[in-house]
Order: C-alpha cells, then structure tokens, then sequence
C-alpha cells in the first residue's frame, strides 16, 4: 500500500512515516482531502469509494478497508 | 483514420469562435485574504486556477454573450448578416422570462425573421448547444447558427464558500456553426448522458418553484469543511461529482470513438469541460492521452461553465494547432447530471 500511503501523507500534508492504519484523519479530514482520496484510489485501484462513506472515516486504516472493499 | 460519421443531412462546421470576460478580477490572494486557512499557492496547486473574472453587480450573463457577440462580428464581420438563429446557452438567464436569446437578438441588432431560443445546461451545454445547430442546419431549418454560451455563477455563489467560489468564473463565447464553405469541417457524431438522479449534487436549491425563496432558505448554514451557503446559493458536492466525471468520461471518451469509427491517434486533440486542474490530471491520466493533445485553459478564468470548451478552441485556433483536417472530441460534463460528446472536424 505504499503508493496509497504516499498519496494520503501528501493529502494529509504529514510525512508518508507518519501515514499507517491507526493515524487520525483530524482536521485535515475536509472536502477537498475526501476528493483527492477518491482520485487517488481511483488512480491506484480504479475503483470508485463512495463520498459520503469517506466522509465517515476516522483514521487511515478505514480508508483503506473502504478501498479494498471497493468494486 | 478509418471513419467518421458526421449528422447525417445538410452538413455543418465551426466557422468562428470569440469569448468575452467580465473586467472584475478575483485573485487568488483575494481568496486567501478572506480565507486565512486556504494559501494562494495551495489554492494554485490543487486548482491551477490563479484567477477568475467575476461579473459586476448590474451586469448579468446576458450582457456577456452580448459581449461575445460584439467580439466576435468584429473578428468576422461578414457572419453577421448570416446568422438565421440564435441558441443561448445559460443558466442565470436576465428574466424568468421572456427569454434571453429574444432579448440578445434585439441588443445584437439581429433581424427579426431569425429564430432565437434557450437551453439551460451548465457544462455540457456546449456540445449540446452544438449538437442543436448541426440538427437544424442538417434539416435545413437553419443556415447559419449563432451559438451563445454565458454564465456568471457568481451570483449564485456565496462569498463563505471557498469550494466554489475558488473554482468557478463568469464568462461567454459565441460561435458560429454553418453550412457554408464547409469544406473539411464537420460536426458529429454525438454521444449523449443524463442522470438526474444527481440532480441535488449540484444545485442551487432554491429561487424556482420547488423551493421558492424565503427566509428560511436565506439562513446561512457551515458545512464541516467551514463552508458557508443557504439554500439560495450554489451546493457543489465536489466528491459526488468527481465520482460520476470518472465514471461517465472516459467511458463517454470510448463510446465516442467506438460510434465514430476512429481510434485515439485519429485525434488532433481531446477538449474536455475545464473543470479544474485536479479534475482534469484525473481524467487524463484515465484516458491517457499526453498534454499536447489534451489542451487546457483555466489559470486565468477559472471554470466558465458552458463556455471552457470553446475557450480553449478559441485559443488553440489563434495558436495555429487546429489547421485545416483536425479532427477534435469535445466533451462536457457537470450539472445535471448531464454529460455530451461529440467529434468536430476543422
């Protein structure tokens, strides 16, 4: 997921050591950052998350499970 | 190339293409003075956008296609005395009515033995407002149409939501669309989409039937991103419609070769809707197409709605990169939902 991680830290504006499956999306966590993630994951996985569940997520690790659940 | 199918009947082309912008100029220090946690380079890097120009308080998009018009009679003259119709694209239209279109045939001094009417579309109302004018001219409705774009979203924008208000500027283009001297150009064929189930991801809520206005629609409202709007303001649920664009324009960009017959090196170049810079990287590292032939204009004029499609014709034709057999997709995609296709020879 190393792609995924450097993708979410450069979102996250944090360095990609700091990006693992327990980091809190806080306050960073807005509107545009959503729409990044769904670019990026689109970009990486060619799958489509939606919005509105993004917008729920709490830390990386749900991010991710989100993506990989993904169609 | 091994086919096109341009509309069948009375065959069409674009002759000419000039846009106008409103004079008032929102910078991106403008947006980064009102919101302190939104820096001038942060908002160039994600939009590409540096600035966008806004129309005035008593200026309306009308008063920008008429701009577009003057513009574009001046560069040339002779359409003038030619044009036998008026489509207008728009959705801040002066009235509920009469509509606009009538009112641009009177400011333009145009006869009065001309047809005129409205579309209301947002982004893909180009390639609509095209796909129009090659039907009538192919049924011999029309000879020559006069197709308008203008739009000042601003006015729909509420000045505490920096999603928007950093993305959309006001603006209009007028092209001429004709059956004479056709020679090599052509337009067609279409590819069409509609989904009006997201009808609410990008809306202004109120100021129609629906939800007239009121005082209960004005109240103000933070989002948990600290925009805010009322119901009588432009929403935009950005994640929502970059979801459908990166469903539905690529697959829209494929179904459009497959009815044309012709493979993506058959293109001179692919014109999307000018979204924004983030939008647009997204969609062409899809389609996969290099930076050459996917031209852009956005840095100065932000998202002009239904005019960015022929902004950037306007200026690759001024730059000398559509000679004479270019072929081009244009592909708009927004509010609506609505998408539309089409392939353009030059």
């Amino acid at each position: 997921m190393s792609e995924f991680y450097e993708g979410m830290a450069e979102i996250l504006d944090v360095d990609v050591s700091e990006v693992g499956p327990d980091l809190e999306l806080g306050e960073a966590w807005d509107s545009l950052a959503i729409v990044s993630t769904i670019a990026l994951i689109d970009e990486i996985h060619d799958r489509s998350v939606s919005p509105d569940a993004l917008a729920q997520c709490r830390t990386v690790g749900q991010v991710e499970a989100l993506a990989a659940a993904a169609e | 190339m091994t086919a096109l199918h341009p509309s069948p009947g009375v065959p069409a082309r674009i002759a000419a293409i000039a846009t106008h912008l409103p004079s008032r100029v929102l910078s991106n220090a403008d947006l980064a003075a009102a919101f302190p946690d939104w820096p001038a380079d942060k908002i160039l890097d994600k939009t590409g956008i540096r600035e966008r120009r806004i129309a005035a308080d008593d200026e309306t998009a009308l008063d920008l296609a008429a701009g577009a018009c003057a513009a574009l009679f001046d560069q040339a003259p002779q359409w003038r005395n030619r044009v036998d119709f008026i489509i207008l694209c728009t959705q801040a239209p002066d009235h509920v009515l009469p509509t606009s279109a009538c009112i641009l045939q009177h400011r333009l001094g145009l006869p009065t033995g001309i047809g005129a009417l409205d579309v209301n579309l947002g982004c893909s109302g180009f390639v609509y407002g095209l796909s129009l004018a090659a039907g009538l001219i192919a049924a011999g409705t029309a000879a020559t149409v006069l197709l308008v774009t203008a739009d000042t979203y601003s006015k729909y924008i509420h000045r505490g939501d920096k999603s928007v208000r950093t993305l959309f500027g006001d603006g209009a283009a007028a092209t001429i669309v004709t059956s004479e001297d056709v020679a090599g150009g052509s337009i067609g064929p279409f590819v069409f989409g509609t989904d009006g189930g997201g009808a609410d991801r990008l809306i202004v809520p109120a100021g129609g039937f629906r939800l007239p206005r009121s005082a209960a629609t004005a109240v103000e409202r933070e989002d948990r991103s600290g925009n805010v709007r009322s119901d009588d303001s432009l929403f935009m649920d950005g994640g929502a419609v970059l979801t459908f664009t990166l469903r539905e324009v690529p697959r829209t960009f494929r179904a459009l070769l497959e009815k044309a017959e012709v493979t993506p090196d058959d293109l001179t170049a692919v014109v999307l809707h000018q979204a924004n810079k983030f939008m647009l990287d997204a969609l062409q590292k899809k389609i996969g197409l290099d930076d050459a032939r996917m031209p852009r204009r956005y840095e100065m004029i932000g998202n002009t709605v239904s005019s960015t499609i022929p902004f950037v014709l306007e200026q690759e034709l001024a730059a000398g990169r559509l000679p004479v057999g270019s072929r081009v997709m244009v592909l708009g995609f927004g509010v609506g939902l609505s998408w539309a296709g089409a392939l353009v020879g030059f």
